[in-house]
């Protein structure tokens, strides 16, 4: 069983006395996953991302990151940390080398990584260029390429897609997953899109409103979306098909003409079109309507 | 000290080619430029004027005259805002604070900065206060070099207690510029702290205003009749307040609750 990562514990932060930013937030980032933060704008991912990097001062809760409290190990934390948030935090003025050397100077790490980050973003030959005259996707691979140049052990990206284009979000996506498998950083990375990192995540976190509603691995998520999932009888005779089906142990319900049930098994399935069969009952068609994985997480903040 | 030594570097860095530097580097040779010209223009005074026993102090007081009561302490007030600002403009704030780095480390790598650069500043302008002699000299046949001694201890002196006199300026406008995103903000306070320093000049306790101070170092200095006598030493003055101003700075800055 590997670790915990991050963990944050009742973790509760306000702005203001009555409007509650965080309520209780348990959050739990295992060792060496994907994990994505999902929310819509203003639920409280950042709010959450800025706590966890000191950048808040903590109200309410404990965060511990690498099993040890921020509080009394923020540099120690910092130094195997590695962060994105919001939009790109560069200087303008400076090129896209001077940006990193200055990081560099604090980090004291080795030179070469400048070069090596650069080139993993995808920005090895912009030169004497300066920041200020890149587009915001360069800015945001810039942002990324800062993130990764201390090589932490913990990568935190608050909606790190802004402004890329499909290419450079599916390179983004790959870049991740590269240094996720072969070196083994922890990411934890936020979007107010599921569809734009459920192919990249290990897990998932659904926060509304300033409360975790869900956390889990994606496979959990998937589970709830195959339970979300029903399936469609159209039959010559839906009351009786009702009858037959109930009499199986099945749930079921009638919708516009049509038997309705949950997902079940290949098995399953032709087993009850077998009984209505055996009942002179003419099966039509039989439909499955999935739901698909941003519906569960609308459903989920709409509970 | 290593880690504030590292600091130091990275953000001595990010004055390249930034707007304070600029600044700098333009206020250091604005007034020696216009003394140049003017000089240039005016050149049939200038071979008495350099053979003049007191030529360099006369020479020394032309060129601090605007500067005092104008340029430097209005180049403070800017140059420190601007290198605050610079973090909030470029939305770096919260990169430099997820940076493993103590708060004092980078509040007073950012002071040392701002400290370096009004040395630098200090360092230009007698630089251009030297060519406003040299260059008139190179360029016009009639003009020698002047006869009298330089006096060094006089423009050491005069220096180091206008360097005193406007480090309350800037450790206040570090103290604004860091509390407040909106660059109108510091530069708002410094210009009306300013004009009231200007006003407040005849007044016996004008020293009470800490933007004051130059232009009171350039009055004593000057041949101002009528000119103000404190019961105090304004150059203690004014390193009390810069020490109170970068406390209070301090102590604002490590407790703000959002260092983003």
């Amino acid at each position: 069983m590997t670790g915990l990562c991050l963990q944050t514990d009742k973790l509760t932060y306000s702005f203001s006395k009555n409007e509650p930013a965080l309520n209780d937030i348990n959050m739990q980032v295992e060792e060496g996953c994907i994990y994505g933060f999902l929310g819509a704008n203003g639920a409280g991912k950042t709010t959450t991302l800025r706590l966890v990097l000191g950048l808040l001062k903590n109200q309410q809760g404990n965060i511990n990151v690498f099993g040890k409290p921020l509080k009394e190990n923020r540099l120690e934390i910092l130094r195997r940390t590695g962060s994105l948030i919001e939009s790109p935090s560069l200087y303008g003025h400076l090129t896209a080398i001077e940006n990193l050397s200055l990081l560099q100077k604090i980090y004291q790490c080795p030179r070469e990584r400048i070069a090596k980050v650069l080139e993993q973003v995808g920005l090895g030959d912009t030169g004497t260029k300066k920041v200020n005259h890149f587009s915001l996707g360069m800015k945001q691979r810039l942002s990324i390429a800062v993130a990764l140049l201390n090589s932490p052990s913990l990568l935190i990206l608050d909606e790190p897609t802004n402004g890329l284009d499909p290419n450079g979000i599916i390179e983004m996506r790959e870049l991740l997953k590269h240094i996720n498998r072969h070196q083994g950083v922890t990411i934890i990375i936020s979007s107010h899109l599921l569809t734009e990192i459920e192919k990249l995540v290990t897990h998932v976190g659904v926060i509304h409103k300033g409360s975790l509603l869900f956390q889990g691995t994606l496979a959990a998520l998937q589970n709830r979306q195959l339970q979300a999932s029903v399936l469609k009888f159209d039959t010559s005779d839906p009351v009786r098909s009702l009858r037959v089906i109930r009499d199986c142990g099945i749930e079921v319900h009638a919708e516009t003409g049509k038997v309705v049930m949950q997902m079940m098994s290949k098995e399953k399935t032709a087993f009850v079109n077998a009984q209505l069969v055996k009942n002179d009952i003419a099966v039509y068609a039989i439909q499955t309507a999935a739901t698909d994985l941003e519906t569960i997480f609308m459903n989920l903040i709409n509970e | 000290m290593n880690q504030y030594l590292n600091s130091l570097q990275s953000e001595w860095m990010k004055t390249k080619r930034s707007a304070a530097s600029w600044l700098v580097t333009g206020g250091a040779f604005f007034i020696p430029f216009i003394i140049i010209l003017i000089r240039l223009i005016k050149q049939s005074t200038l071979p008495e004027a350099y053979r003049a026993p007191n030529f360099w102090q006369r020479n020394l007081a032309q060129n601090w005259q605007v500067m005092a009561f104008f340029l430097l302490p209005m180049g403070v007030i800017l140059a420190t805002s601007l290198i605050t600002q610079s973090e909030y403009r470029n939305h770096t704030w919260k990169q430099l604070h997820a940076t493993p780095q103590r708060y004092a480390t980078i509040f007073f790598a950012k002071l040392t900065v701002i400290i370096l650069m009004l040395l630098q500043f200090f360092i230009l302008f007698n630089l251009g206060v030297f060519l406003s002699v040299l260059i008139p000299f190179l360029l016009l046949k009639n003009v020698s070099y002047p006869v009298a001694v330089f006096p060094w201890l006089f423009s050491l002196k005069t220096n180091a207690t206008f360097f005193i006199d406007c480090l309350p300026v800037m450790a206040i406008q570090y103290l604004v510029g860091l509390q407040f995103k909106n660059f109108l903000v510091p530069l708002g306070i410094g210009i009306g702290m300013l004009t009231a320093a200007t006003f407040a000049i005849s007044w016996q306790y004008g020293y009470i205003i800490p933007y004051s101070y130059s232009l009171f170092n350039f009055l004593a200095m000057s041949a101002v009749k009528d000119k103000p006598v404190y019961a105090v030493n304004i150059h203690l003055v004014a390193t009390a307040y810069f020490l109170a101003a970068i406390i209070a700075g301090y102590f604002l800055y490590v407790n703000k609750k959002n260092k983003c």
